[in-house]
Formats: structure tokens, sequence, C-alpha cells
């Protein structure tokens, strides 16, 4: 009888033991040491600066690699100059339409649509509708680049999304698109 | 004593057919011609910055060609900056407000602006046949009275809730039909021939006069009354809750077998123990002993694992609802996985090139437990976030963004170099590869156990691309040197520890 309680008892302690995992807590890690940076990571807060933040905005006044500095301001007055004025810095050995639609697909196509008809997929699905045609438009590469960088009306700015020279790429199969649709 | 009326069939069915033929020709008024061009027109062009009844970056369109003549529209609609330099004064006074120029319209002939037009004011009746052309089970004279209610009503009333009058759900049994009938087709002579009650409403309501409605036919009151009387149908939301529960009840039963069979088995074992013969007893302990020894090193493998991880994020965000029914695609808002180590968590702003205008979630949308209610608290955390105020739709000014503690979930151990870039823009690996179903996901899981193993495993299977002329030279030396034609990603060197460990 005694031994009936010592197998009892000791299957109660193992079935506890495995039981109690928690799909929200980490397992336990040997060594913790070596799995956790000592260095801060990107998105981790961090004390030294004020926003407690490590990912920082650029410092004002200076220029990170792989960009570009843009001298139209976000104003009415800013998208009419860059329409008139800007033009691309791509000539046309650098043009990659293939990557231009895949960027195209990625970041514009969920609302202008694949072929910029303005029928993407939040439009069918009424979430985000008035999407206008591309071809209904006015729209130069000037202009087209300016309100990726700062967005219009309802549209955000895609800066954070795409590099320059990505969003020159991006600029030139939006045109392309145009022409298409205006055939 | 009460007076029953004695109804003929066939007078039943004459008002029958009068009643259908009645709903028929309003629906068929309501889907022809101009509105539902317009609908479609004000989509296409207008809808981008203008809503029906809310301000957005222009004004509210409902109902805009009363306040405006109908010339003055077509020239402000097809180009409204060369009227504003017209010297137009409304037109200078609507820029003044807004401050922003409207996209000029040539392509819309006037005919396409009076559709649009047609539409702006059409809306509130149509948007009730619409609705209630959805629930289908619903009573045609509860549906029509919901689209008088829309039309006439709900300016000033609410179904539950006060709003300029009181709440109209369940009027019905407060007073009288005939009462009723009286005091909406013209209130104040009721309220001048003496009634009681009618002073009285008139009192408890800041003593405005109710607008007096002769317009509406007696069945057109019916109609009214019977909607106040069942309300709106929920329907949708039921059905899903209905099935949650089902599905549950079907996983417990499944548990319920499993702890039979464990139960079976330890009794089986008990019993073996308790037997007079030691070779059963023997069994027994090897038996136990194996058991213990299989979870035993389970669970020491499963050290700094953390497959299933499914933490509790700060906001329910669904990568079901915008990854799987919207079709955004991943890179959309983890763009950094392109072109950096990190796959990067989306900032704020990100969010808001959608939530901007999308300030609510759809009606039946549910996410787990939780419904269009919590949803769009949910929402508003983002504009907790970034100080957006959707009233006004703008920026709060000097708003001190406080950003949102998402809790990361795949997360390898530093002693573990890994490259987003390498994976998604090199290898050209879709990202559901590792991170599994995400698109079926409401609540994010990690998906794989991020082992070492899990890693070679994957690394000794896949052939590298051996397109790029770049590597043309390397890419040969290596098929001689293994003797073969693809060479896989372990070949490559992608099984060598300083590869990932330095």
């Amino acid at each position: 009888m005694k031994s009936l309680i010592k197998i009892i008892f000791s299957l109660f302690v193992i079935v506890v033991f495995f039981s109690c995992s928690d799909k929200a807590q980490r397992n336990i890690q040997y060594m913790p040491d070596m799995y956790r940076p000592v260095p801060y990571e990107a998105y981790s807060t961090n004390p030294n600066f004020a926003n407690g933040l490590s990912s920082q905005q650029p410092v004002a006044g200076t220029v990170a690699r792989g960009s570009a500095p843009y001298d139209y301001p976000n104003t009415e007055e800013g998208y009419q100059a860059a329409k008139a004025n800007l033009v691309s810095p791509l000539d046309s050995t650098q043009v990659d339409y293939k990557k231009g639609k895949k960027l195209f697909n990625m970041y514009c196509a969920i609302c202008h649509g694949k072929k910029g008809d303005g029928n993407g997929v939040l439009s069918q699905r009424d979430k985000f509708v008035g999407i206008p045609n591309y071809a209904s438009r006015e729209i130069t590469e000037g202009s087209i680049y300016h309100v990726i960088m700062y967005g219009r009306n309802m549209m955000g700015s895609h800066a954070s999304q795409l590099q320059p020279a990505e969003r020159w790429q991006v600029v030139h199969y939006v045109e392309k698109l145009r022409n298409d649709l205006k055939k | 004593m009460k007076i029953v009326n004695q109804h003929s069939p066939i007078q039943q069915l004459t008002k029958l057919t009068f009643v259908l033929l009645f709903i028929f020709s309003t629906s068929l008024f309501a889907q022809q011609g101009d509105a539902a061009n317009g609908k479609k027109l004000f989509k296409a062009n207008c809808a981008a910055c203008h809503k029906l009844d809310k301000k957005v970056l222009g004004p509210p369109l409902k109902g805009v060609s009363e306040k405006r003549d109908r010339k003055w529209l077509y020239s402000w609609i097809k180009n409204s900056a060369e009227f504003i330099k017209s010297g137009d004064a409304d037109a200078k006074a609507i820029f003044e407000e807004f401050k922003i120029p409207m996209t000029p319209f040539p392509q819309l002939s006037n005919k396409d602006i009076d559709d649009i037009l047609a539409y702006t004011d059409d809306k509130p009746a149509k948007k009730a046949a619409s609705g209630a052309g959805a629930s289908t089970k619903v009573d045609p004279k509860v549906k029509l009275g919901k689209k008088l209610f829309k039309a006439n009503c709900a300016a000033c009333h609410k179904m539950e809730g006060k709003l300029v009058g009181p709440g109209l759900k369940g009027v019905t049994e407060r007073r009288e039909k005939e009462w009723l009938h009286a005091w909406i087709k013209d209130n104040n002579a009721l309220r001048k021939s003496g009634d009681a009650i009618a002073k009285q409403v008139f009192e408890e309501n800041g003593k405005m006069p109710m607008t007096p409605f002769p317009q509406l036919s007696d069945d057109d009151i019916d109609a009214l009354l019977a909607y106040f009387k069942v309300g709106d149908v929920k329907k949708v939301v039921k059905n899903t809750a209905g099935v949650n529960t089902t599905k549950k009840e079907k996983k417990s039963s499944g548990a319920w077998m499993n702890w039979v069979v464990i139960l079976v088995i330890l009794g089986l074992l008990i019993w073996m123990f308790l037997s007079k013969v030691t070779f059963l007893k023997i069994i027994a302990t090897v038996f136990l002993l194996l058991v213990g020894a299989y979870f035993t090193f389970d669970w020491l493998m499963g050290i700094g694992v953390d497959q299933g991880y499914q933490p509790i994020q700060p906001i329910a965000f669904s990568h079901k609802i915008h990854a799987g029914d919207n079709k955004i695609d991943c890179q959309y808002c983890h763009s950094s996985a392109k072109h950096s180590k990190t796959s990067g968590v989306p900032t704020a702003n990100v969010c808001m090139n959608c939530h901007k205008s999308i300030s609510e979630v759809a009606d039946d949308t549910r996410v787990g437990a939780l419904g269009k209610e919590q949803l769009d608290k949910e929402i508003q955390k983002i504009y907790n976030a970034v100080g957006w105020d959707s009233d006004n739709m703008k920026y709060k000014e000097n708003y001190k963004p406080i950003p949102i503690k998402w809790i990361r979930v795949h997360n390898l151990p530093d002693f573990a170099y890994y490259n987003h870039s390498q994976h998604v823009t090199v290898a050209g690996i879709k990202c559901q590869k590792c991170h599994g179903p995400v698109e079926k996901m409401d609540e994010m899981k990690q998906h794989s156990p991020l082992t070492m193993r899990w890693c070679l495993d994957c690394h000794k299977a896949t052939d590298v691309n051996l397109d790029n002329k770049y590597y043309a030279k390397i890419h040969k030396q290596l098929s001689e040197k293994y003797g073969v034609e693809k060479v896989t990603i372990a070949q490559l060197g992608g099984k060598e520890c300083g590869k990932c460990h330095y």
C-alpha cells in the first residue's frame, strides 16, 4: 500500500511538471548570458535617448548613406514646383521595369491596382475608396516622386518604406502603366 | 370589449399584393440609373477626399446640392482653381476654410455631375435599402419602416438613446397607435388640441417642437411603428459565435479521449505494481523509466526553443485581416526585410497610411473573442500613439508620440547571426517558409523551432539559383568539386560554423 502512494505521488509530480507550459511565456534558456545581447538591439528600449528608443530618426542636417537630400517642401507650392522641375536622375539604361514592377506590386498595387487603374484589393473591398486611375490625372515624374515622398490628400508618405533609388524605379513603372492605360 | 376586424381572404390578398407592389416599385426606384452611376463616379473620383456625412480632407457632401446651385457646382468641380481666380466669393471662402485646392475634374460631364449629385442627395434612402436587402428574413414592412426612419426621423432620433428627440425603439409599447399616428402627422395640432401626453412630451424634450410629417401616409406610419417594435436585426455576429463554440466543444472532446487513454494506462501500471508477480513489476518499472526518460529528454531538447510562443501584444493586431483578407504584401509593413538584417516592425506612420481613413472595422469583423466594439478601440490605440485627431482629421499639435511596445516573437539567440535581406532579396524565399501561414493567424505565434538543426536541414535541401552570371565561375568550380549539377546552400558554405557563429 505504501508503494502505491509513492507511485501515485511521483506520477502526480511528473504530470504537474510537464503541464505548466504557458505559450505567452518564453521557454527557459541555458546560459542566458549567451542568448541575450549586450548591445542595444534595433527595436529595444534605450535609456540613453530622451525618447527611450534605440531606433532614432536621422540627425537634422545629415544625409544617411543611400538617401539623398530633397529640397522641395511638403506644400502645395512644393508639389507644383516638383511637378514642373523635378526630373529623374536615372537614364534609360538604369530603368529596371522588373524591379519597379516588384516594388509597385508590393507598395502601391494594394490600392492603385496592378494596372494602375485605381482598382486594388482595398478598393475592391471598399476599405479605401476614391482611388484615381493614373490615366485620368496629369502627373509627371516629379509629381509622382513628390507624392511618394510626402503623400498627398489621403495617401500617406511612403518614404520610410522605399529608398530614393527605389522610388525612382517605381516612378518610371508608374509612368509606363499610365502610358499603357492611355493607349 | 374588443373590436375585431374581420377581413375576407380576398381583401387580405389585395392588401398583400399592394404592399408587395409598393416595395417592389420603391426598390426599383432606388436602383434606377442616376444615383447608381453617381455612386460609381463618387467612389472613383470624390471618395478619396470626401465622405457623405463626415469631414475628411474636404467637406461632407450629403445634400450639397441644396447648399449650392447647380451651375456653381459644375464650374467648381470642373476646375476649382480657375473658379477661385475668377473671383467667386463662395469659392474663395471655401478655399480659405480648407486651404487645399481641390483636384480639377474636367473629364466629368454635366450629366456625370448630375449623377453624382443624385447620389449624394439620395444616400440615406439607398443605404437603408441595401442594408435591409442583406438581411433576408426581415419582414418587408419593417424594411420599409427602416428606410422611412433613416429618411425622415434619423436626423433627430436614434433607435436607442436620446439624440434631439427620445430613442424610438419600443415606443409602440409606451404609446397608443392612434396617438402616434396623430403625433407624427402634426404634433403641433395634437398639442393644441389639449392632449396631455403631447404636452408632457413637449416639456420633457426641451420644448422643441418636432417637425410635422403630413406627407407620411397611414401605411408609412404603420411600417415605421413595425420597425420601432422590432428594431435592427443582428445577424452575422451570432453565427460566428456559434461556430466558435462548436469548435471548442470538438476540441475538448478530443482532449477527453486522451485522458481516458492515459487513465487506462495508469490503471494498468498500478495493477501491475500491486500484483504478486515480480516479472510484471519489472516490466512496469522499465516502462515507467523509459517514459520518464522520453519526457525528460524532450524537455531538455526544448530548452531555449520557443516554438509556439504567442505573447499577448499591446494591440490585438490580426495578420489574418491585413495579410490574408486584404492581401497586403508582407513587405508593405515589414519593409526593411529587403535591405536589412532585421525585418522591421513597422512604425506607426505605416499604420496611418491606411488607418487615417479607416477608423473603424466592418460590422461583422471578429478577432478571436473581440467584436467590432473592442476592435474599434484597438484602432484608437494607434491614434493615441501618434496623436491623431480622427474627428478633425489632423495630427494634434505638440503631441509627444507614445511608442507601441510590440513584443518580439521571433528572436534568435545572440550567438547566431541571421540576415533577412540575404534570404528575402537574394534567395527570394517567401516569408511563410519560416514564419508559417501568418496570413491565417489572428494572433501571431512562432511557427518554426528556429533551432540549428532546422536551419541546416533547409540549407542541405535547398538548391542555389545558378542564374547569376557574376558568380558563374564559382558555381562551376563548386559543381565540379562535388560532382553535381545543382549546388545546395550547404555545399556553397551554408554549413560552415563561422557563417553564423562568430
